[in-house]
């Protein structure tokens, strides 16, 4: 049993000569492929690779003038600003001035508590 | 060679998509002989640094040793060529990469390639046999009888090799047939060195037992 698997290991080895001996050879247009390709490689590798994108973070000042609306609309909005400030400091003759107001209270009672609202609303009804 | 990248992982083109490959208009390849005692490292070396006489040396060593591999590996000439080109196309584009002196760039070239059959024979799920792949026996002034019978007995290696189970068909052909020491198929193969005698071990006594039914038709006596 023993010597029957020798032979047939030694008849293996034999194959795997006759098999190193005769190497396939390499088809003249696979040769030619292949030069052709190591041209195409050489070109490639000769350009530079492009940078690479990134990604970049967006600061929220940045991200806020965005949401405005970019350099015109944050113009408008100083403007209508700066016309605010002006109109409080220096309102026009036909508004109350602001700072005679200070301490003005209206003596118009407004009916805050439930009860309140439920008998002004009671007597809306009837 | 473990560490290796998963670029380097199989990604077969086929034959319609090798034929779109024209060579750019970067004029002529320069050919001819660097110096052929160069190793296959400064060869690379010259190729990347765009000396172009580097490629027919490289192509001359490298690719049949990958074409004979694929061969044995695939049982098919066509898709051997398939897998022959695409490695040695890697091969050209990571020239710019490669680092001299870390490994052999004939292990690098077998990885890649058998990493590429594996990938083939997944698509395939089952393949065939091709006995064309099989190479003609060369003129060795043997016989007309004996060259006839070398020939049915390749024949019948490479039926009884696609019938092993992948990875023991690559471990015997590298083992067997290229004759690598085990610890380079170990890195070719990402395995350990005990994993390829296991493999080559199993892989050859299976051999001999799907050959064993056929001694007499290929000319081995009992005596």
């Amino acid at each position: 049993m023993m010597a029957d698997t020798d032979k047939a290991m030694q008849e293996l080895d034999d194959l795997f000569a006759v098999a190193r001996d005769t190497p396939a050879p390499l088809p003249d247009h696979l040769v030619t492929a292949i030069m052709n390709d190591a041209l195409i490689a050489r070109a490639e590798n000769l350009v530079p690779a492009p940078e690479p994108i990134t990604r970049t973070r967006v600061g929220i000042w940045r991200q806020l003038m965005i949401a405005i609306g970019g350099l015109p609309a944050l113009g408008g909005l100083a403007a209508a600003c700066a016309v605010g400030v002006w109109v409080g400091l220096a309102p026009p003759s036909f508004l109350p001035d602001p700072a005679q107001l200070v301490g003005y209270s209206d003596s118009t009672s407004v009916p805050y508590d439930s009860y309140d609202l439920a008998v002004v609303l009671g007597e809306e009804v009837q | 060679m473990r560490n290796r990248s998963k670029t380097d992982q199989p990604d077969v083109y086929y034959n319609a998509e090798i034929s779109k490959r024209r060579p750019p208009d970067t004029g002529p390849l320069m050919v001819g002989d660097p110096d052929a005692s160069l190793s296959d490292d400064a060869l690379l070396v010259l190729y990347a640094n765009g000396d172009g006489r580097a490629v027919q040396e490289l192509t001359m060593r490298l690719s049949p040793r990958c074409f004979g591999v694929a061969m044995r590996v695939l049982g098919n000439r066509a898709e051997a060529e398939d897998v022959t080109q695409e490695a040695m196309m890697r091969l050209w584009r990571m020239a710019p990469n490669w680092q001299p002196g870390q490994a052999q760039l004939s292990t690098w070239l077998y990885r890649v390639a058998m990493n590429l059959c594996i990938d083939l024979k997944r698509r395939q799920r089952g393949g065939y046999v091709d006995l064309d792949a099989v190479p003609e026996p060369a003129d060795t002034g043997r016989s007309a009888v004996e060259q006839m019978q070398d020939g049915a007995r390749q024949d019948a290696l490479q039926v009884a090799l696609m019938q092993l189970p992948e990875r023991q068909r690559q471990a015997v052909v590298l083992r067997h047939i290229e004759e690598l020491p085990n610890p380079e198929i170990a890195g070719i193969m990402d395995i350990s060195v005990e994993a390829v005698e296991s493999l080559t071990a199993r892989g050859k006594r299976a051999l001999a037992a799907i050959l064993a039914g056929r001694r007499e038709e290929l000319g081995y006596s009992d005596g």
